[in-house]
């Protein structure tokens, strides 16, 4: 194992483990500057997880082992997905491979076991949550794909170190097809982190939360679990973003620190949509997700074009 | 004959006897052993055949006399059926004492599992045939056993019209292909020009479309599926509409091969319909049979996706990820077959201990029935297509396959393997929608109605067959890659792949299915063990303080309301409040709603509409008179002879 591998198998295990609750409170802190609030420090996230932490469990009655696996299982398939994401191009090889698919079925088994939990609760906040997050995943997943294919025609396949790889330097950014993927995968970004317009984070109205809903009977190291990989989800479309789709160029060095800049800018970025966006009305997310598509399907076209000219 | 001939021959002769034993009044019992033993058999040598072993019997021929064997193919079709007949009769064993009419319903269940098994052996068209025919009767049959009020005669009715009127294609088909001396070469249609060329794929496309059910076909698959026996349900969904496609496969793939680009994009554009068609339309079912079948359509629907891609690549002159697509299809048959069996089996439990199957009026069986519902949970997850359970494996190598189309030999190739695999991912999303309501609905929360919370566990071979699938479904997705290079061997002219567990395709990051399922369960495991057993008293759910009372849980309609407003330009919900109110005093509120299948509507009514009228207008020269018969038979004939003498016949 080179240096780089190691180096990059670090940031993978010690960034996505430890840093991940930074994003958020990050974007939490920028934000509240940007709307002239003093705001919480960015460690919130840590302090609130170490408070979860010491706390005990609740399970509502009537539930089965269903909704109490849901939160290891949630973050053990987000855990895993982090080891598929490349650091500053450089993929290590944990045994999971690299495959950009196989992240999104991981992520779609931690839906699946969260959206169960609030069938098992039966709690009408958590399944009206539950109900609008699928909703909007079957748009966001077509869009998805169609980003990631965007962003493996250059490399070829799917791996995401050799699309990481294909993205750096000044050649992808006189390719058309590069901006639509780029605008695609911003919107990719907004509905995963459940990010404004789409969803506010900081609802405390249970009627308006998507994300947060089937997290509400949740409690304790149960919470924590699942708060941790909402940090964890940041990190992982973050840093895809920020190596797929964000100018990157040099060795490895010179690569993290633009990862580090780019997770920088990202943050400043979605502090700002959440200052100047209102939320969408819910049915109008999935017109803006098939748009994002068909952007996608425009810089396909272009691709295509380019390639047999 | 040689002595490796020998066990398919027993399994032959164990499967006959089976099926006849019921109608001799011997033991049930011995019956069902029989039909397994034979279906074993039969399957063992489907398998020794598809990882390796010599083809039994002969090859195909285009004469009329009988002929069988296995070849690769056939093995595997035949391994696959027998996977999933064994569980279907291990749960008849007690699922067929007690319930009307086991006799005939063994011994159709025998006939249904022969004339399967006789589709995917016979070597010429006459045996072709009657296998075929006989699996499309056979079902219809048991249904017929199971019950004849009239909305089970009217499914029954439809069955049978749409897949006779359909498999008419396969006649047709079958028959040419005999004719122009395409059943024993590959290669020799294509020197009788075009126009035999597109009728075969056209009859072919219909007629085994039909029964596969791929959309707009499909119309009878919902009908006959929900309302047939468990043990048929599991076959017919899990196999039946599996055999079709591989006569599809037979044709697309070998009688007619090369075939023209058209066929492969038909079928890409079928498959695609199907799969969000029939996802979508599982979403809105109530009845969880009913969501079973139509979600059998999507997968049916991803098969195709493959095999398009498939005959895309091929045409293309790309044999790697010709062959790929290929495999990724064929596993997702057996995938299919395993999980859908699993999920039929399984209702039929929860419908014997639960009564009706509406899934509104269910809930909490998981707790009920812990082991049934563990094998229902495992099935829907793996239909779902979630890592690290088979139906993910065969997704992703399809999702593959299109993504690598979308890379495009030519422009327009690439814009429609983008479309199919944009459309598979939001199949996967939607299919996830769908079965994870069906898991709450029938498995969490609490029952709602009282026969349901005094359900009782399944014993013996009910209990045991869906678990045995299930635990198939975990077998499969962990070590996908070992069996993929011997399916992509019974693909012709193909490539072949590594065995390996770590499944790689060029190009993409490989898929480790084995290492996902450990990491999954380890670190699920060790976090689980992190959580520790501290835990607050226990507490109701939140609802601002209300009491939750189980009448007004989360209906179905609820939970799919967003997806049914935002598609509502395709999908067209109908939605009627009545409110009735006496002297200012609200008395009642009705609602309906309902999510009408457009398909039925706008395609299938007006055609028998127009089909009646046509008979209507036959009719009228229908005087009873027996000069004017005469004057159409002298009309004919001279019709006949002017064309004789015009050199347009004879």
């Amino acid at each position: 194992m080179s240096g780089a591998t190691a180096a990059a198998a670090a940031v993978q295990v010690l960034g996505g483990v430890a840093l991940a609750p930074l994003l958020p409170g990050t974007i939490q802190a920028a934000k509240a500057r940007m709307q002239g609030r003093r705001g919480p420090s960015p460690l919130q996230p840590y302090r609130d997880l170490r408070k979860l932490w010491g706390k005990s469990v609740a399970d509502p009655q009537p539930t089965t082992f269903v909704y109490q696996v849901a939160p290891p299982l949630v973050a053990a398939a987000t855990a895993l997905a982090l080891l598929l994401v490349p650091i500053a191009g450089v993929a290590p090889n944990w045994g999971l491979g690299d495959d950009a698919l196989v992240l999104v079925g991981l992520l779609a088994l931690a839906r699946f076991a969260i959206a169960a939990s609030s069938w098992d609760s039966g709690s009408g906040f958590a399944l009206m949550g539950s109900s609008r997050d699928l909703t909007f995943a079957a748009f966001a997943e077509a869009l998805l794909l169609a980003a990631l294919v965007l962003a493996a025609l250059p490399a070829g396949g799917t791996a995401l170190g050799a699309m990481a790889r294909a993205a750096g330097g000044s050649g992808p950014w006189s390719e058309p097809a590069h901006w639509c993927g780029a605008a695609a995968f911003a919107l990719v970004l907004l509905v995963e982190t459940g990010r404004q317009p789409i969803d506010n984070p900081d609802t405390h109205l249970e009627l308006t939360m998507i994300h947060e809903g089937p997290l509400l009977e949740y409690a304790g190291r149960d919470l924590a679990l699942l708060q941790w990989s909402a940090a964890a989800r940041h990190w992982i479309v973050m840093v895809l973003a920020a190596g797929l789709f964000l100018p990157h160029w040099g060795g490895f060095g010179t690569q993290l620190a633009y990862l580090a800049a780019g997770l920088v800018v990202l943050c400043a970025g979605l502090a700002l949509s959440e200052t100047t966006q209102a939320k969408m009305r819910i049915l109008r997310v999935p017109g803006l997700l098939m748009g994002g598509c068909l952007l996608a399907f425009v810089g396909l076209a272009t691709g295509l074009l380019g390639a047999s000219i | 004959m040689s002595s490796s001939d020998l066990p398919a021959l027993a399994g032959a002769v164990a499967l006959a006897l089976g099926t006849l034993a019921p109608l001799l009044r011997l033991r049930l019992d011995l019956a069902l052993v029989l039909q397994a033993l034979g279906v074993a058999l039969l399957g063992a040598a489907g398998a020794a055949v598809l990882f390796g072993a010599a083809p039994i019997g002969s090859g195909f021929h285009d004469g009329i006399e009988p002929a069988l064997g296995i070849d690769r193919l056939s093995g595997f079709f035949l391994a696959t059926i027998a996977l999933t007949a064994l569980a279907a009769l291990l749960y008849a064993r007690d699922y067929l004492p007690g319930h009307r009419g086991a006799r005939p319903l063994a011994a159709l269940g025998g006939l249904f599992v022969a004339s399967l098994c006789l589709v995917v052996t016979a070597r010429d068209a006459s045996l072709f045939l009657a296998g075929w025919e006989l699996m499309t009767l056979a079902p219809a049959a048991a249904i017929l056993v199971r019950g004849h009020d009239a909305p089970v005669r009217n499914a029954v009715f439809v069955y049978l019209a749409v897949t006779h009127v359909g498999g008419a294609g396969v006649w047709i088909g079958v028959l040419a292909l005999a004719h122009y001396g395409a059943l024993s070469g590959a290669g020799t249609l294509a020197a009788h020009g075009s126009g035999p060329e597109a009728l075969v794929l056209v009859a072919a496309l219909i007629g085994f479309g039909t029964k596969a059910g791929l959309m707009p076909l499909h119309s009878w698959l919902p009908r006959a599926h929900p309302v047939a026996p468990s043990n048929f349900s599991a076959l017919m969904s899990g196999v039946m509409v599996k055999v079709a496609l591989y006569g599809l496969i037979r044709v697309l793939f070998e009688w007619a091969a090369p075939v023209p680009l058209w066929a492969g994009l038909a079928l890409l554009a079928a498959g695609l319909l199907s799969a969000l068609g029939g996802v979508l339309y599982a979403l809105f079912q109530h009845d969880l049979k009913r969501l079973l079948a139509f979600s059998s359509i999507e997968n049916v629907g991803i098969v195709a996706l493959g095999l398009g891609a498939s005959l895309v690549f091929a045409w293309a002159g790309d044999p790697t990820w010709a062959t790929i697509a290929f495999a990724a299809a064929l596993l997702h048959v057996v995938n299919h077959a395993l999980v859908k069996a699993c999920l039929f089996l399984a209702a039929g439990s929860f419908e014997r201990a639960a009564g009706p199957l509406d899934l509104d009026r269910l809930g909490g069986l998981l707790r009920r029935m812990p082991w049934t519902g563990a094998a229902f949970l495992v099935g829907a997850m793996a239909i779902a297509g979630l890592p690290p359970l088979n139906g993910f494996a065969s997704e992703w190598l399809t999702l593959q396959a299109l993504v690598h189309l979308a890379f495009g030999p030519a422009f327009g190739l690439g814009i429609a393997g983008m479309i199919a695999a944009v459309g598979l991912a939001a199949t996967a999303a939607l299919a996830l929608f769908c079965f994870v309501k069906a898991v709450g609905q029938v498995l969490l929360g609490a029952p709602r109605r009282p026969e349901v919370a005094a359900a009782t566990e399944v014993r013996g071979g009910m209990r045991a067959a869906p678990l045995a699938l299930a635990a198939g479904c975990v077998a499969l997705g962990a070590v996908p890659g070992l069996l993929l290079p011997s399916l992509a061997a019974s693909a012709p002219n193909h490539v072949s792949l590594a065995a390996a567990p770590i499944i790689s395709v060029p190009g993409a990051g490989s898929f480790p299915a084995p290492w996902l399922l450990v990491g999954v369960l380890a670190v699920t495991a060790a976090l689980w063990w992190a959580r520790g057993s501290r835990r607050a008293a226990p507490v109701p759910a939140w609802a601002c303080g209300q009491r939750i009372d189980p009448r007004l849980g989360w209906t179905s309609a609820g939970f799919t309301k967003p997806v049914r407003l935002v598609l509502e330009l395709v999908l067209r919900p109908r939605r009627e409040i009545e409110v009735t109110e006496e002297g200012g005093v609200l008395r009642s509120v009705a609602y309906r709603g309902e999510v009408p299948h457009l398909f039925d509507s706008a395609l299938y009514r007006p055609a028998r509409r127009r089909a009646l009228q046509g008979a209507a207008l036959a009719r009228r020269i229908q005087s009873g008179s027996v000069r004017a018969y005469a004057a159409y038979l002298l009309v004919l004939l001279l019709v006949v002879l002017l064309a004789v003498r015009a050199g347009v016949i004879g």
